[in-house]
């Protein structure tokens, strides 16, 4: 009895093998003639293998390519549109303001928020169109997440088939512009999403897309 | 290394790839679900692409990578809401999942081993999740305690004895489901 405790004891020692040479022959003997001592160390060996064998569903291939692709497009476009506090008239020369959603503060801000009405814009189909989102901020937000969805059959240059893309972004305090290009590869349309966290705390920005 | 705008991104690539495996798998045993372990690896990924000049000078880089999502886990554990840490559905386990562990080609020996998974999996959602981790960094994905103390920052006396207690509960719990 007096072996069976000490085994269970130290069953991780005795199974990885730390124990010191005479306290493991002891054991080992011990183990060889117990009954119960067999059960623990069988069952205990039934849970390292099991543990060993636990699956991962692991994506293919392809999928870490796209993630590498993905990742460093996010970036560059990123630091590219890095929330340009504005600018509205350099965005304008630069030709690249189609449509804007004019930010409004809330008395008692940390996140943004846009009209209460749900602005729209009208696209072509396959014909890229670039909308530039802004958003007014009364304080600096650090690590703020930025997650656009998209409706069906339309889509944001760079990222074809995706109906999802998340961003992790700093709004500067004041205006910040986003520009999105859009390619509608239907003709459906619907509602954009545009949710912005950050602390815990979020806003949903609604855009109806309309394709012609 | 010479980075430039230019070669930004293959240099990226060629330092990074030989350790996504890793990033994600850990990416699984953090989150406990695909579509977790999906959006922390891309997040990772776009984090790291932003450092490639510490990525470029680390001189571990597999070790390195592996805290930065650790650490970028834990600041938005919130949003990696853990669902689960294993798949206890059947539905939910890989295909061929039972097929491709080893040493197993019986009906019977399979179903055996399914539910083995499932209670094991039902077992871990039990433990803390300091406890969890270090048993599935340890025992299933086989990190050394100084390789996870070097992406927990733990002291390897701490996550010894965090591992101890981890098997012990472990057990306990999959024994009293009496056949284990």
């Amino acid at each position: 009895m007096m072996l069976c405790k000490q085994l269970n004891e130290k069953l991780d020692d005795y199974m990885d093998g730390t124990l010191d040479e005479t306290e493991m022959a002891v054991l080992q003997s011990h183990a060889e003639s117990c009954e119960s001592c067999q059960q623990t160390l069988k069952s205990a060996q039934r849970l390292r293998k099991l543990l060993q064998d636990c699956p991962v569903p692991m994506p293919d291939a392809a999928y870490f390519d796209r993630a590498l692709a993905q990742a460093t497009r996010v970036s560059t476009s990123h630091q590219r549109n890095r929330w340009i506090m504005t600018g509205f008239g350099g965005a304008l020369a630069a030709g690249l303001i189609a449509w804007i959603i004019g930010g409004v503060l809330l008395k008692t801000p940390d996140l943004p928020d846009s009209d209460a009405s749900i602005p729209g814009v009208v696209i072509a189909l396959e014909v890229p169109y670039t909308v530039n989102l802004v958003f007014s901020s009364a304080t600096e937000l650090d690590g703020a997440v930025l997650t656009v969805s998209l409706p069906p059959g339309v889509e944001i240059e760079g990222f074809a088939g995706q109906r999802e893309i998340t961003w992790i972004t700093s709004l500067k305090a004041g205006k910040n512009i986003l520009p999105l290009t859009l390619i509608a590869t239907t003709a459906h349309g619907g509602e954009l999403l545009a949710r912005l966290e950050h602390d815990n705390r979020d806003r949903t920005f609604r855009i109806r897309v309309t394709v012609t | 290394m010479d980075i430039s705008d230019h070669n930004r991104n293959a240099i990226f690539e060629r330092l990074l790839r030989p350790y996504l495996e890793r990033l994600y798998r850990l990416a699984y045993r953090l989150t406990g679900s695909k579509a977790e372990a999906e959006d922390l690896f891309q997040d990772v990924l776009v984090k790291l692409f932003g450092k490639l000049e510490d990525l470029a000078a680390i001189e571990e880089p597999g070790s390195w990578t592996s805290r930065v999502m650790f650490h970028h886990f834990i600041d938005n554990r919130r949003r990696f809401a853990r669902q689960r840490l294993l798949s206890v559905d059947e539905s939910q386990l890989p295909q061929k999942s039972i097929e491709s562990l080893p040493g197993v080609d019986d009906p019977e020996q399979d179903a055996e081993r399914l539910d083995d998974i499932i209670r094991l999996g039902k077992a871990l959602a039990e433990l803390s999740d300091d406890h969890r981790l270090v048993v599935l960094l340890h025992d299933t994905e086989g990190y050394k305690l100084t390789e996870i103390q070097a992406i927990t920052g733990d002291p390897v006396g701490t996550l010894k004895s965090r591992l101890h207690r981890a098997r012990a509960r472990l057990r306990a719990l999959l024994s009293a489901g009496a056949t284990f």
